[in-house]
């Protein structure tokens, strides 16, 4: 193979590496603007549920709070805290109990 | 020439390997990706010792607008008004058309609620910007102690302040403080310390419960209440915390301490009797019992009928050196060491007379908070070694610092002297069946500037330890501002009672059960 011969195949292999090259960096900056792109949406996704996590917790424990449960068993079940609420002598459960029913015959 | 060409070659084929391998390689993101996952937050979450949350951060919008987008600012003011109520609406005109400001703030703190229905009036130049809240889920329980932060964010008072760096550290890790308050017994002796506090007439009150051995608060109150959600609409007087910011002469709750000192430097024994029935006159003053004793008494009937007259001999026997320096010791010349925005330090100058050493030795001449007493209670728990407060849960593990204050055998005898001033003493409205409650009752009378002490305004408290058996916990109940004849007996120790009463089973301990009311 001739010098002039050996030169024009590495301007071909150099001209295609280039081609390779400028391809390769187009794909590889693309792809890193894609996946950016993708990493802040999902950052953005988890701050948001992050946040709407913290408002969640923050409803249920207020609603969890003892004033809260206390109002409700005082308003819709009428236990109100120290009197019916506290502990009753042995003896005084059978009052409370309700009166035992009939056992159902059977044919 | 055919070196440059072979350089220019590899040169070419290297930057096309590491293209190559840049577009078909893994993720070069990931990595920062799971980095960044977990946010950061100005403030962490406070939690009590159950997990039970106490304060968090959440997401809120500052409602903005832009002067010089305005086109008609009292339109903008008068719909604003619709959804908040307490805008001025001149200010807001005012503000509005201020176009010398790029950008206004015209509140803060929105809920998303607020931001949507700010948002559906499609009004021009008005806008959002997202910013962070501090929410206290438990409302007005525990308000005292976590205290509240401005709309910035920047501690104010309580925990908030007293632990601000931990929380802010806790918010950038992700993470919560966690305190060693117990919610439901928190919440029981809110409500106790608020019907006690009416019903005396009291203006104001402080309790708090303590584990005595390791000195974690289980509890802390100030009454009057307040919210920390709402806390620029209460007054100075709700939101100043009692528990551990105001000082009062402490009164009778001392004398277990006085007797313990006598005890301890054998100024006196189990077996001594004195005399009490006749007053004892100091330079020009005159100590005298309320109700004055018949015959002799011996250290446990000082006690138990909380004797002025007794607890004086036995502070001029200790004399005033000896008795500072045991005040030192029991922490009752120093702040009580709970980590919050306010802690008092006691009011404890030295003894100058006869007549000032007598009076500390029953509760007058030196201030200190209800924490503060409550510290120096906790020797009662650990064979007469006072364990410091803290507010912080600690790991079963923690190294606890204990100050030797007295013997384990003249804790044991003063102990059996408070469990009989409940029994048979001052003390009875505070007996739990079953609980074995030991405690001194306090009533003393209030400082009123140059006029002396007030008979009619009485500062009433109970302190006390249980199980008497086992000793563990601590417990003080002071009302301030009481009327005359609201002795600590009459009026805070029923309410420890109650308290007991409901929180002993939040404590794994029995009570007996009562006769039903109705």
């Amino acid at each position: 193979m001739g010098k002039a011969q050996l030169i024009r195949v590495f301007q071909v292999v150099a001209a295609v590496l280039i081609v390779v090259l400028a391809v390769g960096l187009y794909r590889a900056k693309s792809d890193a603007s894609q996946k950016q792109a993708h990493v802040r949406e999902l950052r953005e996704e988890i701050e948001e549920r992050e946040a709407r996590l913290r408002e969640l917790r923050a409803e249920i424990a207020q609603r969890e709070s003892p004033a809260n449960v206390e109002d409700l068993a005082e308003r819709q079940l009428g236990v109100v805290v120290g009197s019916e609420s506290e502990a009753l002598p042995e003896s005084a459960i059978d009052d409370r109990l309700p009166a035992p029913r009939r056992a159902e015959s059977r044919p | 020439m055919r070196l440059l060409a072979i350089g220019i070659f590899a040169v070419l084929l290297l930057l096309a390997g590491r293209a190559v391998q840049l577009a078909f390689s893994g993720d070069p993101l990931a990595a920062q990706s799971r980095a960044s996952a977990a946010s950061t937050l100005p403030r962490g979450d406070i939690v009590d010792r159950n997990g039970v949350l106490l304060a968090t951060t959440v997401r809120a919008y500052a409602l903005t607008a832009t002067p010089s987008r305005v086109w008609d600012a009292p339109a903008i003011a008068d719909a604003l008004r619709g959804i908040f109520p307490d805008l001025d609406r001149a200010t807001i005109i005012r503000r509005l058309t201020d176009t010398s400001r790029d950008l206004i703030y015209l509140r803060r703190g929105l809920t998303p609620d607020q931001r949507d229905r700010v948002h559906a009036l499609g009004l021009a130049g008005i806008g959002f910007e997202t910013e962070h809240h501090r929410e206290y889920p438990q409302g007005a329980s525990a308000g005292h102690v976590l205290g509240f932060t401005d709309v910035d964010l920047n501690a104010l008072s309580g925990v908030e302040r007293g632990l601000d760096a931990q929380i802010r550290a806790a918010g950038e890790s992700g993470g919560a403080v966690r305190l060693s308050l117990d919610m439901r017994i928190q919440y029981a002796l809110e409500e106790e310390l608020d019907a006690a506090a009416r019903a005396a007439g009291a203006s104001g009150g402080a309790a708090i419960v303590l584990d005595g051995r390791t000195g974690e608060t289980l509890a802390l109150a100030s009454w009057p209440v307040f919210n920390p959600n709402q806390a620029g609409q209460a007054t100075e007087d709700q939101r100043r915390d009692r528990a551990a910011g105001d000082l009062h002469e402490l009164g009778s709750t001392v004398k277990p301490f006085t007797v313990a000192i006598a005890l301890q430097e054998g100024l006196t024994n189990p077996g001594e009797l004195f005399d009490l029935a006749r007053p004892l006159v100091i330079e020009t003053s005159t100590i005298e019992d309320h109700e004055p004793h018949v015959g002799m008494s011996s250290l446990r009937e000082i006690l138990a009928h909380s004797s002025n007259v007794g607890a004086a001999q036995l502070a001029l026997r200790t004399g005033g050196a000896r008795q500072r320096a045991y005040l030192e010791r029991l922490g009752l010349t120093s702040a009580s060491g709970l980590e919050l925005g306010r802690d008092q330090a006691p009011l404890a100058p030295q003894t100058r007379s006869r007549r000032d050493v007598a009076g500390v030795g029953f509760g007058y001449g030196i201030a200190a908070t209800p924490a503060t007493l409550a510290g120096a209670y906790t020797l009662f728990a650990n064979n007469g070694q006072r364990v410091r407060p803290t507010l912080l849960a600690l790991a079963s593990d923690a190294a606890i610092t204990r100050t030797q204050v007295f013997s384990p055998e003249v804790t044991r005898q003063v102990l059996t002297y408070m469990r009989a001033t409940v029994t048979d003493g001052t003390g009875r409205a505070a007996d739990v069946p079953g609980l074995m409650v030991a405690g001194k009752t306090g009533t003393a009378e209030k400082l009123t500037g140059a006029d002396g002490y007030d008979e009619s305004r009485n500062f009433s408290s109970f302190a006390g330890v249980f199980p008497a058996n086992a000793p563990r916990y601590i417990i003080v109940l002071a009302l301030d501002d009481t009327g005359e004849g609201a002795a600590g007996g009459m009026v805070a120790a029923p309410a420890v009672g109650r308290t007991l009463r409901r929180i002993a089973p939040m404590l794994g301990l029995r009570v007996e059960a009562r006769a039903p009311t109705r």
